[in-house]
């Protein structure tokens, strides 16, 4: 269809310890393309990016631009290949100004600036595209959607002709991101290409011309926009897989664990997480939160355990409102919680293992009396705890440091489990953890479900979701698109709420 | 082009005989590189280092330098609890010298107290003040993240003027001949001899602490909330401590014992409130912290070691007539290579040619 | 305004710039160091190197020019260590930087024991032809001598450098974030380096100025505190060498009309509350520096007093 390619990357292969992230993907994009990179978290788009951006050296494989094969080691080299890449997290200086920002690192840039001079051909080139933005403005000023704008205005301004952007809407209003598709198809219109990384189908329908869909690494589909359709591109994005099934014993109790009504929650830059988020866990129920990272679950996850504050609406927990309550009153009160930052947050690296198994419980008895710590206690725990749940390690006085993944992942689940909690929050339990243990955490979960509690479980893992879970939400842009029972659950439709094209009323 | 290219790994398991072992050498090697500079100065170096043992070999010599070492480890001691939580206390001077003026406070409110009364009244005030004056820079930095080195910096000026302020104005001695000093303070108001040998009741307090806060520090759920939090802010919200309490209460705690060093000085030793009671026991006592890796007992140790190099000091202004300052010189090199050695017991680290 | 009020009041002016001059080279020496992300606490200690050092140059040699350039290189090489320590080894500033200033105080006592009391060649004044004739301003501004000159100079240079060139951009970039300016290609430890050293030296000549300038004779310890005031000067300035200028000639001034009062008799009873100012205006700079946007607006460096770990 297009003729000869401007990229064209072939039997790209990208190896992490312990994970292939890009597995012998093929990928191409023409002259005055917009291309999306469809896919879940993990499938690889990022990676893949950042190879053609000369952030990863690939394991092997070849990349030609304009047919002519490259070496990309560095950002630096890809500029000159004229690529261009907007992260997720934007790399600008906050106290510079938008030309400042603009210049830095350029080749060639004068000994004296000529800030006067750049000013001017930075606010041409802003109306140009109509990106507008006050060049002498500082960034801290900006709005995300500001600061976009100088991101892509670094890139022009270093003469890019490939621009490659990272789940651009995500930081964007609905209104600024229509404006940034009409800016793209202008870029495509002159001939210049555009990739773009999305999980969200109603954008890879809106503006790209051709697609290219990853899975767990690999390429699963390549398709021209025109001839396909949200529900095939679903399907195609979240795979039919083969379902390992637990078995699940004991029904689902009528009394409500946790209810979250209406629970609106600010994320760290201050922008809105949760837009209104309502759910209900029972005892004896994994309810299952489906999603790509990134649409409010760590929120949610932080603001049920009294570690974020809550901006309106209402956590209940069994019955009494808790928002607003602190992290201490929710250990008091059987909240279990299994945190995503393993290694900040929830087993600080250079305490003890025996330490680190007391770390939420340490000021009750009997591992405290009076002011004091309970050392015999707090070691007989570690030995009982360490037995249990099969955590390997030389001996409960080891440095947590030392331990792998896996391992680490088993000490937290140790600690939060053994109390017998009513609610269990788990984030992204299973994530960069092996197999062996993946499995291990699973049955876990599965246990303490049959022993009476509610689980929050919310993971990006799908099959992992699907194989646990009594029944699904699916969190998208802060709201709950849908709650399905397990056992009906279908890809197309699980596909088509996550990526926020399909709502359900709950 | 062959760089040799360095690479910092951090170590996953602080070695501990290897930092026992960086620290003595530091020791070593601080005192070892002043050899050129003695003899760029034409002195003997080896007549010098006669001077600097010749402490240790005295009763006179020990007594002197444990009595001088007694500041030095109530403030370095109380420094262990901040440094844990990585907030970087540079104010022991202000407020050891703060601790002075409340004790003296005391003096000259009640000047005809019995010992029973007083000498508690001026070590609790002069707790408190150190407290208020290391909690101020604490409450700036948990609640409006202002950097707390320079705030207690700064605040280490404000104090030793705020001294000279009382003792050349409304403090001075009428009698004084106009010299800038407070009365002499009555008998009762003095910390008692050890019996038996001539160093003041303020060792005994210098030792409780040092043991105190080793047993704070290692057996209590304060200590344990302490390194949890000097690890991650997070963790320790995570775990249901509060880190601002947290901060405040060490600051507190850390400015208190430092008051206490300067009511030791002002009541054990000079008897009064003077302008410069303390030759910078304040930044010495960092120095000792850092070097016993913010372990009380080893400050304890560290400590009586910079109370001796501290009397060496005038050993070579007598014997040699050197410079006071050359103790100095020893200090500096000695944390100098303190913290140098520090990369190697945090990294490891691997040279390669590329 | 009689006469022998303009007198009083010019020769107080002209006091405020000679004793703001030593603290405006430091001051801005450590703003550059700060820039870059590198806390450097050793500026009493090098201030004081470059002191004796200038002394004894100029009591030994009696070349003033000689003595100058020996400050600003011990002042360099004392800064290299703290660089080689904070940058190369990744060692903690605050330590390390009070590591210097122990060291510099000790040192200084220690080679310039023998020259106490001695009196060495003065840097004369290089009144400026003409500018000196102006009433007023002229006795004032332009009857100094040359490191008051180029103390001011240098302040406008190296601001120009800072906000208008490209390593001036590299200087605030690597300061700011380092990763990024990684990244883009932007060396962070040599640039840190630089500014570290252009700092040491400027120290080294503030301390110079002390003891062949403002009181050409060596007493022990005598930058009393002005590498301290220098850092506080550093925040008041908000890290910008034109608000270096004005910080250091305001604080030149109150030395300067303490000295005056102190010699009619006003205030021989309190001059050390006039003293604490700098201090309380240092914290209140600080405390007003804590809101974010401030932070941003006036560019406090956010990397300052981290150790750069490519990777971490």
């Amino acid at each position: 269809m297009q003729p000869s390619p401007i990229i064209k990357m072939e039997q790209v292969v990208k190896r992490f310890p312990g994970a292939l992230a890009v597995d012998h993907v093929d990928f191409e994009v023409g002259r005055g393309e917009v291309h999306a990179l469809l896919g879940e978290n993990g499938a690889g788009k990022t990676t893949l990016m950042n190879v053609l951006y000369g952030i990863h050296r690939p394991d092997s494989g070849k990349i030609f631009v304009n047919g002519r094969e490259v070496s990309i080691r560095s950002p630096k080299d890809a500029i000159t290949l004229r690529i261009g890449m907007v992260h997720q997290n934007f790399r600008l200086v906050e106290s510079h100004t938008v030309c400042e920002n603009i210049l830095l690192g350029l080749k060639n840039l004068p000994t004296i600036l000529k800030l006067k001079t750049a000013e001017k051909e930075i606010e041409e080139l802003s109306k140009q595209y109509d990106l507008p933005v006050d060049p002498r403005a500082r960034i801290w000023q900006l709005s995300m959607g500001e600061r976009q704008r100088v991101e892509i205005l670094k890139i022009l301004y270093r003469g890019a002709d490939i621009l490659i952007l990272d789940e651009p809407t995500s930081v964007l209003t609905p209104l600024e991101s229509k404006h940034l598709f009409d800016f793209l198809r202008k870029m495509a219109a002159e001939g210049k290409s555009v990739i773009f990384i999305t999980h969200k189908l109603d954008e890879v329908m809106a503006v790209s011309d051709r697609a290219t869909v990853l899975r767990a690494g690999r390429v699963v589909g390549k398709v021209a926009t025109s001839t396909t359709s949200k529900p095939d591109l679903a399907t195609l994005m979240v795979g039919r897989k083969v379902l390992f099934t637990y078995e699940r014993r004991g029904e689902a109790s009528a009394s409500p664990v946790l209810e979250v009504r209406d629970l609106q929650v600010l994320n760290d830059k201050g922008l809105p997480a949760l837009k209104g988020t309502s759910l209900t866990v029972h005892a004896h129920e994994i309810l299952g939160i489906a999603g790509v990272a990134g649409n409010g679950q760590k929120e949610l996850a932080e603001s049920i355990t009294g570690l974020r504050d809550v901006s309106s609406g209402q956590v209940i927990i069994e019955g009494n409102n808790v928002s607003g309550r602190n992290a201490k009153y929710m250990i008091e009160h059987g909240v279990a919680y299994v945190p995503e930052d393993r290694i900040n947050v929830g087993a600080p690296q250079s305490l003890s293992i025996a330490e680190n198994l007391v770390l939420r419980t340490y000021r009750y008895e009997p591992f405290s009396k009076g002011l004091l710590l309970e050392k015999r206690e707090i070691g007989s725990n570690a030995e009982k705890l360490i037995s249990e749940f099969n955590i390997v390690t030389s001996s409960r006085d080891a440095i947590t440091r030392t331990l792998s993944g896996g391992n680490l992942q088993k000490l937290i689940l140790a600690r939060e489990l053994s109390g017998r909690p009513k609610l269990i929050v788990a984030l992204y339990p299973t994530r960069g953890v092996d197999v062996g243990a993946t499995e291990y955490v699973r049955e876990l979960l599965l246990k303490q479900r049959e022993g009476g509690a509610g689980i929050l479980l919310i993971s990006e893992d799908l099959e992992e979701i699907l194989s646990l879970s009594d029944r699904i939400a699916v969190l998208y842009e802060g709201q709950i698109m849908g709650v399905i029972p397990a056992e009906s659950a279908n890809m197309e439709e699980l596909g088509l709420m996550m990526g926020g094209a399909l709502k359900k009323a709950a | 082009m062959a760089l040799p290219s360095i690479r910092f790994e951090r170590r996953l398991v602080p070695d501990r005989r290897l930092n026992s072992a960086v620290s003595i050498s530091s020791i070593l090697l601080g005192l070892g590189s002043t050899v050129p500079l003695f003899l760029v100065a034409g002195v003997d170096p080896v007549a010098a280092f006669q001077q600097v043992f010749s402490v240790f070999t005295t009763t006179q010599g020990v007594t002197e330098a444990v009595t001088r070492s007694i500041p030095i480890i109530l403030i370095a001691v109380g420094l262990c609890l901040p440094f844990k939580m990585g907030f970087w206390n540079i104010g022991g001077e202000g407020q050891l010298f703060m601790g002075g003026v409340a004790a003296t406070l005391m003096v000259l409110m009640f000047p005809d107290s019995p010992s029973i009364i007083i000498i508690p009244l001026m070590i609790l005030f002069a707790f408190l003040a150190g407290g208020i004056w290391g909690v101020i820079p604490a409450f700036l930095k948990a609640r409006l993240q202002v950097n707390e080195v320079l705030t207690t910096l700064m605040m280490n000026f404000i104090a030793i003027l705020w001294v000279d302020f009382l003792v050349y104005g409304p403090w001075r001695d009428p009698q004084g001949y106009g010299f800038p000093l407070t009365v002499m303070f009555p008998l009762e108001a003095r910390l008692p001899m050890i019996p038996g040998i001539r160093i003041h009741s303020g060792l005994l307090i210098a030792i409780a602490s040092a043991i105190l806060v080793y047993f704070v520090l290692s057996f209590s759920r304060w200590g344990y909330e302490i390194k949890v939090a000097g690890q991650s802010q997070s963790a320790a919200k995570y775990a249901g401590m509060s880190y601002i309490l947290l901060t405040l209460l060490a600051m507190f705690l850390s400015g208190g014992f430092s008051g206490l060093a300067g009511m030791t000085l002002v009541s054990g030793i000079v008897m009064r409130l003077r302008h410069g009671i303390s030759p910078g026991y304040g930044y010495t006592a960092i120095i000792v912290a850092w070097l016993a890796r913010l372990n009380p007992i080893g400050a304890l140790v560290a400590g009586l070691l910079f109370g001796g190099l501290l009397v060496s000091g005038d050993a070579l202004q007598i014997g040699l007539g050197l410079a006071f300052s050359t103790v100095l010189v020893f200090q500096g090199l000695i944390l100098l290579f303190v913290v140098g050695a520090d990369v190697i017991t945090q990294y490891r680290i691997t040279v390669s040619l590329r | 305004m009689t006469a022998i009020d303009t007198a009083f009041a010019v020769s107080l002016l002209a006091h405020a710039i000679q004793a703001g001059t030593p603290l405006l080279l430091a001051t801005v020496g450590e703003i550059y160091s700060e820039r870059s992300g590198v806390l450097n606490l050793g500026l009493e200690g090098i201030m004081i190197m470059g002191a004796l050092t200038a002394f004894l140059v100029s009591f030994r040699t009696g070349d003033i020019a000689l003595a100058i350039v020996a400050a600003a290189i011990v002042g360099a090489l004392l800064s290299l260590i703290h660089a080689f320590l904070s940058i190369t080894l990744k060692a903690n500033q605050i330590v390390s930087g009070l590591a210097i200033s122990i060291f510099g105080l000790g040192v200084s006592g220690f080679l310039g024991r023998p020259l106490i009391g001695q009196i060495a060649t003065k840097l004369q004044s290089t009144p400026i032809p003409l500018l000196q004739d102006i009433p007023v301003l002229g006795p004032i501004l332009f009857s100094g001598d040359v490191l008051i000159y180029f103390s001011v100079i240098v302040s406008l240079v190296l601001w120009f450098v800072l906000f208008r060139t490209r390593f001036g951009l590299n200087i605030r970039s690597v300061g700011e974030n380092p990763s990024m300016a990684d990244s883009l290609g932007v060396n962070v430890d040599l640039t840190r380096y630089v500014c570290v050293l252009v700092g040491g030296a400027l120290g080294g000549l503030g301390g110079a100025y002390l003891s062949i300038v403002y009181t050409p004779l060596w007493i022990e310890g005598m930058t009393a505190g002005r590498g301290w005031i220098a850092i506080a000067l550093t925040i008041f300035a908000v890290w910008n060498p034109l608000g270096a200028i004005l910080g250091a000639y305001l604080f030149g001034g109150v030395i300067a009309l303490q000295f005056r009062l102190q010699a009619i008799g006003i205030g021989t009873e309190t001059p050390q509350l006039l003293l604490m100012l700098p201090y309380f205006v240092t914290i209140g700079t600080l405390v007003l520096m804590s809101s974010a946007t401030l932070r941003k607006r006036v560019g406090v460096p956010a990397a300052l007093g981290n150790p750069y770990v490519r990777g971490e």
